[in-house]
């Protein structure tokens, strides 16, 4: 028998046997089932900030972790030793960690939150929020670092569990998640503006491909759609590509375009626009809006100074948007 | 062929079209029954791949995000 997976807007159709695009859903006896759940192939503590996230718990670490697969196949993906691996294959290791055991070691490791991140939690979807569902009854933060390409049913319900997100704007237009992405723009932006009605922080990221997503118009666009449909307050990444995977044709994101970004972002109207992915002085500190002062001064994955008073500029009182404490 | 000709080559296939498009129909709509719908998935029990040890998990990870 025939089963359709309705998770993801590609709606795969599976003989038995077959998987979905992800690799990781197989139609097994005309059941759907999850290979990877209680599998993770990494786990590890990573400060929030390479998420990224700059305006969630800053310079706290997070118990992260992935399993193998993903919906989208980014051409220029610089984890695709795992988001495109077969489980079957043995590339990637995976041991068992039920949700439970993950729950007690991010409280042994004393990580306040947990991130499901590095390949896409919509793949393992089921894992994910049975993970996050024990964790908030333990007190321990949820964040969902993903490419948004998943349907409004189980969306609206895994949001019931997320604090925080970082989610993929890769590009904005049909014709670059198509040709890069094989996927559709409209998905991510409904999952964008859901996640940000449903109370969840949730924060941006583009990342700057040469040739492909670099146009300033095109930057314009996405700093202008960010602000009409997710607020000035929505802090924006743009981030550094480097060449991987099936895009080594392409030179890296300069710092000058990377710059160039961060000052058509703050132009449109948006508070917070950061620079990831490379080195740069003022791209990856937070300035108050208001009175433009420092407020959090960053090196890399490293705090240097947060001068935040609860969550306001200590100079003018601005609040700045943020899960502080 | 004349217009006429032609108009009624039509008019005699028209019941043997009506068969097939029928049986198509039938065979879709069969087929469609068959198919079952779903948003969760049920976990396996099992990993279909080799079951190796994590990295130590107390390291930054080398993956991005």
């Amino acid at each position: 028998m025939k089963v359709q997976c309705e998770l993801c807007p590609k709606i795969c159709l599976m003989q038995p046997g077959q998987s979905g695009e992800c690799r990781v859903r197989i139609n097994v006896d005309g059941v759907l089932r999850t290979v990877v759940y209680g599998y993770p192939c990494s786990i590890s503590v990573d400060p929030v900030e390479k998420k990224p996230l700059n305006h969630f718990l800053p310079g706290s670490v997070i118990l992260s972790l992935a399993t193998v697969g993903c919906n989208l196949h980014c051409k220029n993906c610089q984890n695709w030793e795992i988001s495109q691996a077969n489980p079957e294959d043995g590339t990637a290791p995976a041991e068992f960690w039920p949700p439970e055991r993950l729950v007690a070691a991010c409280r042994q490791l004393r990580c306040p939150s947990l991130a499901y991140t590095y390949t896409d939690p919509i793949v393992y979807y089921e894992y994910t929020y049975d993970i996050a569902k024990r964790a908030r009854q333990a007190g321990i933060r949820n964040v969902l670092v993903t490419a948004g390409y998943i349907n409004e049913p189980p969306w609206r319900q895994l949001l019931e569990y997320v604090d925080a997100a970082n989610i993929d704007l890769k590009g904005i237009t049909e014709e670059f998640y198509r040709d890069v992405c094989s996927a559709t723009l409209k998905p991510v932006q409904n999952a964008l503006v859901l996640a940000k009605a449903a109370g969840v922080h949730v924060e941006v990221t583009n990342l700057i491909i040469p040739t492909l997503n670099d146009k300033p118009e095109q930057i314009r666009e996405l700093a202008r759609w960010t602000r009409a449909n997710l607020g000035a307050e929505t802090p924006l990444h743009f981030s550094g590509f480097y060449p991987r995977y099936q895009m080594r044709n392409l030179p890296p994101t300069s710092l000058a375009t990377l710059e160039d970004a961060r000052q058509i972002g703050l132009s449109e109207g948006l508070n917070y626009v950061y620079i990831g992915n490379i080195a740069s002085k003022q791209g990856q500190n937070t300035y108050c809006p208001a009175c433009k002062k420092l407020l959090i001064e960053r090196s890399g994955y490293t705090i240097l100074q947060n001068r935040l008073k609860d969550g306001r500029c200590p100079d003018c009182s601005r609040e700045i948007q943020g899960v502080w404490k | 062929m004349t217009r006429r000709k032609f108009v009624r080559k039509i008019l005699e296939t028209w019941p043997a079209a009506g068969v097939v498009v029928s049986a198509l129909a039938r065979k879709a709509s069969a087929q469609k029954a068959k198919l079952r719908r779903f948003v969760r998935a049920h976990p396996m029990g099992w990993y279909p791949g080799p079951v190796k040890p994590l990295q130590d998990i107390h390291k930054q990870s080398k993956w991005s995000g």
